[in-house]
């Protein structure tokens, strides 16, 4: 089983041991908080003085965020390290097809739309089977799915670690198996309320407004009684922690476990 | 730019187009379905109002609308689906072609994929939940066959008038009224509609509950934070539980630019709703269009006529929070 430790900050090579053979580096939510090609010098030399593989990881992005990661998929192209690109945009995937070969393309866990709402709990044990497998299920049992990935050159999926568990019984082999732990990313937005949440300033103002990184400062938890586990905002994303190794760990069908020290935001 | 309007049943087509519809959108929910997904919905809408139930019915309603030339697409939205649910998926496709649809709206590139190899003889629109925030995404959704794509509510307009002046040529379609989600649709993936509505709070969306929150500030952040500010730092977070809140959001003001971008289709949410008010949607969007195509008018006073056709039209002012395009109110 391989071991990767993904970190969203540079300074957080700290979390660094000698069990992780991978480290990822980026962000998956915001195109603000994409890293500049200078963090990116930084943490391949690191990359390199450890021995280590190395993943980049990109958020969805709009077209200002494309022209920032064109140019850093450019610089990286340049250091002849084989590189994975965890994309969480098809338009990212459709940049690496049509521009950067070299780059192994990696499926993110934002565009494995599996259903991740805590509250799936409560009724998992009630609901009828089919909707059960729906619920434990995955897309890579489909096949025209995973041809058509394994055409534009993605062999290798990202994954939480649901509540209520995931079947990867029925799914497409070729397809390598990533599992993110111990934090799943429930929901995204571009209305961040996160941004100036210190502030008194438009404290009702809902939508892509500038933001001074107040993501880095403050972490919210929400509780409510019908929700099972706490969720967590953080930045522009909400998650929640689960720490239990799932059966598909045990089954041999992940081979290889992302470890988030920190939620990465 | 033509007013895509939510159909619920055979009854509306008359009268939503009286009103001014030039497209429709619909979805089917069978009790095959229900029997086995009780919770999940086909088209992202959960069980009750808001679906036809019989094919027939959907065939007689294609009919009058076409009889009105206006296209009935047909929305077969989940962002994924498994390999045991195909079988049904497929009959939904087969007989909704049977009907005369003129489109699928659909979201997950798997779906796009199975069509596209099925060699259906139908456009695809990409759903919201297709998450097409550039231009290359849109690239990609047309080599799958999209000819019509529905931009995220979360571009600004900038953002989308930066992707059209870039994205090879196909149809946009754009929200202007109800249902400004928080998040992202196609990359939300907690479960609206969960149980019955026996269980109040179990059944209204996540992003509607009402959450005790907590902060934690990292490093020094805390001792830089006043009492006072912080209270308001998690009075903000509420905000969140208002959002979604179908309290009549609007982007309307926005009409002035997506006419001059070149936008196909405005999109009124509201599968479900009751008839009278899909009319008043649909007539106030038209009454704007028509003052925009009626006059050279500027954008200052075409902001200034829908702000005041919203009041009058809805009964409230226009608040950021329920505003599409807040840059709008800067």
């Amino acid at each position: 089983m391989e071991q990767a430790l993904f970190i969203s900050k540079a300074d957080n090579v700290k979390y660094f041991m000698e069990d992780f053979s991978r480290l990822y580096f980026g962000t998956e939510f915001c195109e603000r908080l994409i890293p500049t090609i200078e963090d990116i010098k930084e943490i391949l030399g690191f990359v390199q003085k450890k021995c280590l593989e190395f993943t980049l990881v990109t958020p969805y992005v709009t077209n200002r965020g494309l022209e920032k990661l064109e140019k850093i998929l450019e610089f990286v192209a340049g250091e002849k390290v084989k590189t994975e690109i965890v994309f969480n945009d098809w338009g990212v995937l459709h940049l690496i097809h049509e521009q950067f070969p070299g780059h192994v393309p990696v499926m993110g866990r934002l565009l494995n739309k599996l259903k991740r709402g805590p509250r799936i709990m409560n009724i998992i044990d009630k609901v009828p089977g089919p909707t059960r497998d729906f619920y434990q299920g995955s897309c890579l049992d489909v096949p025209e799915l995973c041809e058509f990935l394994k055409m534009m050159g993605v062999y290798r999926v990202e994954f939480d670690n649901l509540l209520q568990g995931t079947n990867l019984d029925a799914t497409d082999t070729d397809i390598k198996k990533t599992l993110y732990m111990p934090f799943a990313f429930v929901s995204t937005t571009r209305f961040c309320l996160s941004a100036h949440a210190d502030s008194a300033e438009r404290p009702d103002y809902v939508g892509i407004f500038p933001c001074g990184r107040e993501c880095r400062k403050y972490t919210f938890q929400l509780e409510n009684p019908v929700m099972p586990v706490p969720l967590i905002r953080k930045g522009n994303a909400v998650f929640f922690l689960n720490e239990n190794i799932p059966d598909s760990v045990h089954k041999g069908q992940v081979d290889r476990i992302v470890v988030e020290p920190e939620i990465p935001v | 730019m033509k007013i895509l309007s939510p159909l619920d049943s055979i009854e509306e087509v008359d009268k939503l187009a009286q009103a001014g519809a030039g497209e429709f959108f619909c979805g089917l929910l069978e009790e095959e379905w229900y029997e086995q997904y009780p919770v999940i919905s086909i088209n992202r809408r959960p069980a009750g109002k808001g679906h036809f139930r019989t094919f027939n019915d959907l065939k007689t309603a294609v009919t009058k609308a076409h009889e009105r030339e206006i296209p009935v697409y047909f929305t077969i939205n989940e962002h994924y689906y498994i390999r045991k649910q195909y079988p049904l998926v497929t009959k939904y496709l087969e007989s909704a072609l049977d009907a005369g649809i003129d489109a699928f709206i659909v979201s997950d590139v798997g779906l796009m994929s199975y069509i596209k190899k099925r060699g259906y003889d139908v456009d695809l629109h990409v759903s919201t939940g297709g998450t097409v925030f550039n231009w290359r995404s849109v690239a990609f959704y047309k080599q799958l066959g999209a000819s019509n794509i529905t931009f995220p509510r979360h571009l600004t307009i900038t953002e989308m008038n930066d992707v059209i002046g870039t994205m090879p040529p196909v149809d946009i379609t754009v929200f202007v009224l109800n249902s400004r989600c928080i998040n992202v649709d196609g990359f939300c993936t907690f479960q609206h509609g969960l149980a019955g509505k026996e269980i109040f709070p179990m059944f209204r969306n996540a992003c509607m509950l009402p959450y005790q929150v907590t902060v934690q500030c990292d490093g020094d952040a805390d001792e830089k934070i006043t009492h006072e500010r912080k209270a308001l730092m998690l009075q903000r977070q509420r905000i969140w539980e208002k959002v979604h809140v179908d309290d009549h959001p609007c982007g309307a003001c926005a009409l002035y630019e997506f006419r001059e971008m070149g936008i196909s289709s405005l999109k009124i949410v509201g599968r479900g709703n009751p008839l009278e008010r899909k009319v008043k949607d649909i007539r106030f969007l038209k009454t704007l269009i028509e003052y925009l195509d009626s006059d050279k008018t500027l954008k200052h006073d075409f902001r200034k006529r829908a702000q005041s056709l919203y009041r009058q039209t809805y009964d409230r002012p226009c608040r950021t929070h329920m505003c599409y395009y807040p840059s709008v109110m800067l």
